[in-house]
């Protein structure tokens, strides 16, 4: 009954200043710049054309362009494909924002701009919007990456048939910065989906 | 695949304590909606559905240590607990669906009776797992106005593998000057008690709820079998609702397609009543060809209910096929929506077997369910 196919086809890691793909480094900066910034740098580096990229907030611009970079290397998403992401901050950094706006003594006023991010899942709505995604969403909130959780979940979900491919993973972008791994789940690929596997990768670039 | 089944369920709302004072309440007419004048929430007055805090404070040890939110978290996991005698083993999986968690402490003068890392969803899930002593973690979802569903259909998922025997999903939010402000900027909130899917809605109420489900893989007398589950984005705009409902009608033909296509006896509509929503619910379902089929919403009676409102609006729906009595839409006069529905109007007494539970929300998801008795 374990003997689940599954294979990861492609990863991102977004972590401190710098973008991996596949375990290859594709952008770093040493310079002391902001999450948005540098997310934002990265938009123009990698040449992403997608104007509604700056309206976002820094997860759904981490996790847009970690995206946008899967869609590049293992080819356009397909519809189908659900995700199912977790992290730990929710939308914590939205939700700072939106508090301050809403408490700020001189003028307190709350902008739909900003509340429209205080739900963590309206990045996978964003990422839906960009690859015409038709799919099921799940937003699992935990206090750490947790394969053990999600590897088997995937599996089952894998299992049922509905759909072929899923993206999931570590989306968390909060006060101690940014730490994102993404992945696309399939049938083919070299990389096993396991909880082992998972791990190395996760950890190979963590230092 | 292996069935799963309802076989239990707890309500704390502004309308009372426990499932079935809510089925009274709700049958006699009566709604949880007021108009609410409190600087604390709101510039000016607008309509909720607050729970009193007089109804239940006290009742928890160690009062001082949790959150109102966690509070009533554990008053109702509690309930369920004793009320069913559910085991906490490792064979038992708590799921907790909550858009907001307590964002209230959040640059509020009560959040600094908290460390800062109480705002956190994770933290707060491990209050509530520490009181418990539970063996597994506490699996949170935040899926904005569909998380409460959401969580039903991911129990029911891991309920079919090998690992877990039973689940207690527990939704819910409270309503705070972070919410009302959000959704008072976005022009959602009706200046009236709301009025889901009439000509003359204008918008929303947010409510407060706290709602408990006991999923099981063994039925029970009277257990309803969650048949069929299915969710689908719209991929269409992050805050507005798909013109032509897209996403609810796949949500809607992959459920009933799971769940064998029963003939579907009523529909639990999200309906919540603002302008955009209730027209895109109209539209998918008459894709469906389910216009005909009698439906509800239930925000006229607790509003808007967030991380809470799939929970409490299915056990609502699972009382209704129990009781073989169509619960009415209140707030609703005229046809409000380009598509004809068939909203119900007063209690009916009929024979019911099967309905269909419906929730959209911001991020452009959808999520349809199927419930049948066994």
């Amino acid at each position: 009954m374990d003997m689940h196919t599954y294979h990861i086809q492609s990863y991102c890691i977004i972590r401190e200043r710098s973008i991996h793909m596949d375990g290859v480094t594709v952008l770093k900066t040493e310079a002391l710049t902001t999450l948005n910034d540098f997310l934002k740098s990265a938009y123009r580096q990698l040449g992403i054309d997608y104007p509604k990229f700056y309206k976002m907030d820094a997860l759904c611009k981490a996790v847009f362009i970690a995206v946008e970079l899967m869609a590049r290397k293992a080819g356009p998403i397909k519809p189908d494909t659900a995700l199912i992401f977790s992290n730990y901050s929710s939308s914590h950094l939205s939700d700072e924002k939106h508090a301050m706006d809403l408490f700020s003594a001189d003028n307190p006023m709350a902008s739909p701009a900003t509340f429209v991010y205080t739900l963590p899942n309206i990045a996978m709505g964003e990422i839906s919007i960009r690859h015409k995604l038709h799919s099921e969403n799940v937003f699992f909130i935990f206090d750490s990456y947790l394969p053990e959780f999600l590897v088997p979940y995937n599996d089952s979900v894998l299992d049922n048939q509905k759909t072929e491919n899923i993206i999931s993973g570590w989306a968390e972008v909060g006060e101690q910065g940014c730490d994102l791994f993404l992945y696309l789940i399939g049938k083919s690929g070299k990389t096993p989906h396991t909880v082992a596997y998972l791990k190395t990768l996760y950890h190979n670039e963590h230092e | 695949m292996k069935d799963v089944f309802v076989v239990g369920d707890h309500i704390i709302s502004p309308l009372g304590i426990g499932s079935q004072v809510n089925v009274e309440q709700i049958t006699a007419g009566n709604t949880a909606i007021r108009r609410v004048d409190d600087q604390q929430l709101c510039a000016h007055p607008f309509f909720a559905a607050l729970i009193d805090d007089s109804q239940w404070d006290g009742e928890i040890e160690n009062t001082q240590r949790y959150t109102r939110l966690e509070k009533l978290f554990i008053l109702s996991l509690q309930a369920l607990i004793d009320q069913y005698r559910i085991p906490l083993d490792r064979r038992t999986l708590v799921l907790l669906s909550t858009t907001k968690g307590n964002v209230s402490l959040l640059h509020s003068p009560m959040g600094r009776t908290f460390p800062k890392e109480r705002v956190h969803l994770a933290v707060m899930a491990d209050e509530i797992q520490r009181y418990f002593g539970l063996e597994n973690r506490i699996i949170t979802i935040s899926n904005a106005c569909i998380s409460g569903s959401l969580a039903i259909s991911v129990a029911r998922q891991l309920l079919q593998g090998n690992d877990y025997e039973r689940a207690l999903v527990v939704g819910g939010d409270e309503i705070s000057k972070f919410i009302v402000s959000g959704f008072d900027a976005f022009q959602a909130l009706a200046d009236e008690p709301c009025r889901p899917f009439d000509r003359d809605r204008n918008g929303l109420n947010l409510g407060e709820a706290i709602a408990a489900m006991y999923l099981s893989k063994s039925p029970t007398d009277g257990a309803i079998n969650v048949s069929g589950t299915s969710s689908y984005n719209d991929a269409n705009h992050i805050s507005g609702p798909s013109r032509t409902g897209e996403g609810l009608y796949q949500s809607i033909r992959a459920a009933l397609i799971e769940a064998g296509e029963p003939t579907v006896d009523f529909i639990s509509a999200h309906g919540t009543a603002t302008p955009y929503n209730d027209e895109m619910e109209a539209i998918a379902l008459q894709r469906c060809k389910l216009s005909d089929i009698p439906l509800h919403s239930l925000k006229g009676y607790y509003g808007h209910t967030l991380g809470a409102s799939g929970l409490l609006e299915t056990i609502l729906g699972i009382h209704a096929l129990k009781n073989n009595l169509l619960i009415p839409s209140i707030g609703f006069e005229h046809q409000g929506t380009t598509q004809r529905l068939n909203i119900i109007k007063k209690n009916t007494p009929q024979l019911l077997n099967t309905f269909l539970k419906t929730a959209s929300g911001f991020g452009g998801c959808n999520i349809a369910s199927v419930f049948k008795k066994i």
